[in-house]
């Protein structure tokens, strides 16, 4: 079932630059998107449009079967949440418990149910002890789950997380795999927007691949990141793992999923 | 509204009145400020407005100069009321209302045609402090990615359902806090990081540190420098000889 809906969509921001020229595009229930793209190329001003941020110049954004154009912001929020790449720039409370409040207190949430929300995204997410804390005494890793927290809080349908590795370590990009497996998993639509593509291919999503305001490629990751040439034009490297399967002499039938699947395909051949 | 801020910042275009050296530039603007100052008749004001305008067109800065007039005029309407208010008439609080129009537009002027760094050299040029000089541009300098911040935080806090745009004064004054807040602290935390960053390249290291471009009045800065203050001069004697009819 389609949610989400991009017809022919053209946006040109007021600095004149053209940042999505006649996007089309569906994004079903519960499925699970990656965006790649280099820098400009309209990945970020895609994903705004889906809460109406943005508004397309010509075309149309439908969500959950609604338009854009006639719902505000504040109304598409509560079926979509962004989590922004700077969690500086969200951060305002004086308590990690406040910060998840917010929203909550937006969207008219009674109290107890406020309660049983910010316990369970504070649980969710590792922050319980911070709970009284000020977010600003957070790490970055944390301020990032706290933003993921403060969303998902609401429990959005669609949830969009913008460039989620950015300032990450290893181990955070872990866990946040696995939030995001998660996610998935409990039924809500995903959309990752990253540069990250050895963080997309370990979750393995529909890859959309932008290039200057269009989309270049279109389809499942294992598949898209084969086109090595439509890649580059797009300026997107190919994670790893392919690179890999690609240079080995003998090669297996697909390309390895992670490191585990890589090490039993090599064992195997020398054996 | 990011329309409207634009309109004070400087954008580089083609134009014979951008490469003017800026104390020319500077020297226009004081002219045209203290004219407008000086008018006291609605058809004077009028004359000085049109022709700061005439200037920005000449400097392919009309739309931006524009937008600042688009910004002023809510002021310009406010200080007419409040004239007209206090019974001055008509055409006194109009005067007022224009003057004020030429006043922000001849300050607009100078600014949308003058780069942070040539700003940063007449600054020099009139011996102010080199920290000040630095303060100073710097801040102008980072107007726009500070407004750049403003709207990204505006648009994560609508993101969790904050609505900017509704109720009362009090009501949309108390929604800015969540977007006040982490610009404050994004500021702080980007001028800190900004500080260790000069200081880490020898900010300070010597005095009276050397630079890349320097000042020079060419033939036509002085062309355009005798002509504009000649222009200046026999508006003067227009204010103080001529009787206008309103």
């Amino acid at each position: 079932m389609t949610l989400i809906e991009f017809k022919d969509v053209t946006f040109v921001h007021q600095t004149g630059v053209k940042a999505l020229d006649g996007v089309t595009l569906a994004i079903d229930k519960g499925e699970m998107v990656g965006i790649v793209g280099e820098n400009g190329a309209g990945k970020t001003t895609l994903v705004r449009h889906v809460n109406g941020l943005l508004k397309p110049l010509t075309g149309s954004v439908m969500v959950d079967g609604e338009n854009t154009r006639a719902v505000s912001t504040a109304a598409l929020a509560r079926k979509v949440g962004i989590a922004f790449q700077n969690p500086d720039h969200q951060l305002f409370s004086d308590s990690v418990e406040k910060e998840i409040t917010f929203a909550l207190n937006n969207f008219g949430f009674e109290q107890p149910l406020i309660e049983q929300r910010v316990s369970w995204a504070l649980e969710f997410f590792g922050l319980e002890e911070y709970r009284k804390s000020s977010p600003l005494i957070l790490s970055g890793g944390e301020k990032k789950r706290l933003t993921l927290a403060s969303i998902l809080a609401w429990d959005p349908g669609v949830v969009i997380l913008d460039e989620p590795t950015v300032g990450q370590d290893a181990i955070q990009k872990a866990k946040l795999a696995e939030i995001t497996k998660n996610l998935k998993s409990t039924g809500k639509t995903v959309i990752i927007v990253s540069h990250d593509v050895e963080f997309l291919w370990s979750l393995q999503p529909r890859l959309v691949v932008m290039r200057q305001g269009r989309v270049a490629g279109d389809g499942p990751c294992a598949e898209v990141m084969l086109d090595r040439e439509m890649l580059k034009t797009a300026r997107v490297s190919q994670p790893q793992l392919v690179r890999l399967e690609e240079r080995l002499h003998s090669r297996p039938e697909r390309p390895f999923l992670d490191l585990s699947d890589a090490a039993a395909w090599i064992t195997k051949e020398a054996q | 509204m990011y329309w409207i801020a634009n309109g004070f910042l400087f954008r580089r275009v083609t134009s014979p009145f951008q490469k003017l050296d800026p104390r020319v530039k500077l020297a226009i603007s004081i002219e045209f400020f203290i004219l407008s100052l000086f008018a006291s008749y609605v058809i004077a004001v009028g004359a000085v407005l049109i022709a700061i305008l005439a200037v920005a067109a000449f400097a392919r800065s009309l739309k931006r100069v524009g937008r600042t007039m688009v910004f002023s005029l809510l002021f310009a309407g406010i200080i007419f009321a409040i004239n007209v208010f206090f019974g001055l008439g008509l055409l006194h609080a109009l005067v007022y209302a224009l003057r004020f129009l030429a006043i922000i537009s001849s300050t607009s002027l100078f600014f949308v045609t003058t780069s942070p760094d040539e700003l940063e050299h007449i600054m020099k040029w009139m011996r102010v402090p080199r920290d000040v000089v630095f303060a100073f541009v710097t801040a102008v300098r980072f107007i726009p990615v500070v407004m750049l911040d403003a709207f990204q935080i505006m648009d994560a806090q609508k993101s969790r359902g904050l609505e900017l745009d509704k109720g009362n004064i009090l009501v949309r004054v108390r929604n800015m806090i969540p977007v006040l807040i982490p610009l404050v602290v994004n500021s702080v935390i980007r001028s800190g990081e900004l500080a260790e960053a000069m200081e880490s390249r020898a900010y300070g290291a010597i005095p009276k540190p050397t630079s890349l471009y320097g000042m020079k009045l060419k033939w036509y800065d002085w062309t355009v420098m005798i002509l504009s203050f000649l222009g200046f001069v026999i508006a003067l004697y227009i204010y103080h000889s001529f009787r206008f009819p309103f």
